[in-house]
């Protein structure tokens, strides 16, 4: 029998065309049925030079399910290189004209030789979620456009994080990884948001090593580069947030690309002592134990889910509940993903549930005893079952409904006090 | 079950013709074969004299004399409805060009439009390998669940 999902928190596939959008100057063309794209349009910081309303789109019918939709994608693409001035040009195919069958590969390596590059991502529904689009959209970039290059630049590093847009953080987030790897004397190399693009695109094979930040998103990506520009990468699957997180998270990379242990220790120090300067005055409040929930669960995907409840329980002390992994991530990446909870300070673990399902999360988490009212971060679905329980919540994650996010970050060092102040706000404010 | 198939074609070979003008239209009928059993003639009171043929109109909806005539809308709108009229007991119709106006009309009655540029032949074998696969699964948009 057909399963319904109640309250999903992913897109299909065809949703990657918000990370072309996040490629400055890159311009998605649809090939999909008008419905879809604009199902897939938020206005979240979605709008500027290109936006989802002008993406050219060959609004397929149902003439072209039965006899093809090429004629229409080849012309859609002539007059998009036309008339819209963008650097690069991504055609993402929906599921009807992959159903059907349409070569739309053959079609676009007809514009070989145009003045732009034009690349192909397939991205119908059926092959996954928006998660799985961005990769396929990396992907295209790295297969179709990119050539290997001969010499590497020394120090260079492509950072590699989640996925934009469906991440409300993302520029932010992407931000401040830049600024702790440049921090170490590195030179960081991302081409999502702000004057990066195609240039920074172009500086891809040229990296010494990728570095992926996230439990499973674009591992896949740099896999592919490795293989293709012989690029290693290293593969940092926590989200880091907060002082414990942010430091290992600098070592490690440290340690990867050969930096001076002395420097790296000293940059720590530099930013660990600001950082416990802050907590320290605040420590009247974090220790007053009635302010603050005993027990949380992070509703969210993976990356929000690890990267949080490793703060929480390693910066604050807290005890985590049960934690939701609400990203559909596949079954292959999912034991080492929960490994990770594992491993957090004082013999602490933490339980995960991979679950897609919004009514089974709820039902779980009015189910469990927090030891008093629960702190939730996840989702704005979560916020209507927390206020039941009477307990705090935090919209951290997708659908993120109550916040506007503009360059915010919750990485590093800066990230984890501006998630401190988040928490401790709403906590404080229901005693006022 | 059968149904049939309408098609604007002058020499029964290509898809030649625009949906105003046609002036036979060939009517397939398939159910286990596709065979033509009719050649419908639309009368020729059912348009005004310049008709199909007025130069102005490009749009090829053969809507008689007029996109936007008379301050009231498309003034064609009479004619169109009697040429959809005409055919409205076939599922689908096939011309080279089907106008905005009418391709409404045929949406009204739940009538598929396909304006193509192929031969009579393609035309059918694609279309009838489609409802095929539609109607052996049982979907919402079997004609004789309506």
């Amino acid at each position: 029998m057909a399963k319904l999902l109640d309250k999903q928190r992913y897109k299909c596939a065809l949703g990657a065309m918000q990370t072309v959008q996040a490629i400055e100057r890159a311009l998605p063309i649809l090939h999909s049925g008008p419905g879809c794209a604009q199902k897939l349009s938020e206005s979240v910081g979605s709008s500027g030079y290109f936006s989802p309303n002008i993406f050219p789109c060959t609004s397929i019918n149902e003439k072209d399910v039965v006899f093809g939709g090429v004629k229409k994608l080849n012309s859609t693409i002539e007059n998009a290189l036309k008339v819209i001035d963008a650097d690069l040009y991504v055609v993402l195919t929906g599921c009807i004209p992959e159903i059907v069958g349409d070569d739309s590969g053959e079609v676009v390596s007809r514009y070989e030789d145009a003045d732009k590059p034009v690349i192909y991502a397939p991205t119908a529904g059926f092959k996954g979620n928006n998660y799985k689009g961005h990769e396929q959209i990396i992907n295209a970039i790295v297969d179709q456009y990119l050539e290997k290059s001969d010499t590497k630049q020394k120090g260079l590093v492509n950072i590699w994080a989640d996925v934009p847009y469906q991440d409300l953080f993302w520029l932010g987030n992407l931000r401040e990884l830049e600024k702790l790897v440049s921090e170490l004397g590195l030179t960081p190399n991302t081409i999502f948001g702000y004057r990066r693009g195609i240039e920074n695109i172009k500086k891809i094979p040229k990296a010494e090593f990728n570095l992926l930040v996230s439990p499973w998103v674009g591992l896949s990506c740099v896999k592919k580069m490795e293989r293709k520009f012989g690029t290693p990468y290293l593969h940092y699957p926590t989200l880091p947030i907060g002082a414990t997180e942010t430091s290992k998270f600098l070592r490690e990379v440290g340690r990867f690309a050969g930096v001076d242990d002395a420097k790296v220790e000293a940059l720590i120090k530099e930013h660990e002592d600001y950082y416990y300067y802050l907590i320290e005055r605040y420590a009247d409040l974090f220790l007053e134990n009635r302010v603050i929930n005993k027990q949380f669960s992070v509703v969210a995907d993976a990356q929000y889910a690890l990267g949080i409840t490793k703060f929480l329980a390693n910066d604050l002390g807290l005890i985590p509940a049960k934690q939701f992994i609400v990203d559909d991530t596949p079954a292959n990446y999912r034991d080492k993903i929960e490994e990770e909870f594992k491993k957090l300070n004082y013999g602490v673990e933490a339980s995960v549930s991979f679950e897609t399902d919004g009514y089974r999360i709820h039902e779980e988490i009015r189910n469990h005893d927090y030891h008093g009212y629960p702190l939730v971060l996840g989702g704005y679905y979560e916020k209507e079952v927390t206020e039941q329980l009477k307990g705090n919540f935090l919209n951290v994650a997708y659908p993120v409904q109550d916040k506007v996010v503009l360059d915010d970050s919750y990485v590093g060092y800066t990230g984890g006090i501006r998630l401190i102040e988040d928490i401790y706000t709403v906590a404080v404010s229901r005693f006022n | 079950m059968s149904y049939k198939i309408a098609i604007g074609s002058s020499d029964g070979i290509h898809v030649d013709l625009k949906f105003g003008e046609v002036e036979n239209f060939l009517i397939y009928e398939v159910s286990e074969e596709t065979e033509l059993v009719e050649k419908r003639k639309v009368l020729p009171g059912d348009e005004d004299a310049d008709g199909a043929k007025n130069p102005d109109c490009a749009s090829g909806c053969g809507a008689g004399s007029g996109c936007g005539g008379h301050g009231n809308g498309c003034a064609g709108s009479g004619d169109v409805t009697q040429r959809v009229a005409l055919i409205e007991d076939c599922r689908c119709i096939v011309c080279k060009k089907v106008g905005f106006m009418a391709q409404k009309q045929f949406e009204k009655r739940a009538i598929s439009v396909f304006d193509v540029d192929c031969t009579v032949g393609e035309a059918l074998e694609k279309i009838t390998a489609y409802y095929k696969k539609m109607d052996s699964r049982g979907g919402y948009y079997r004609r004789d669940r309506a």
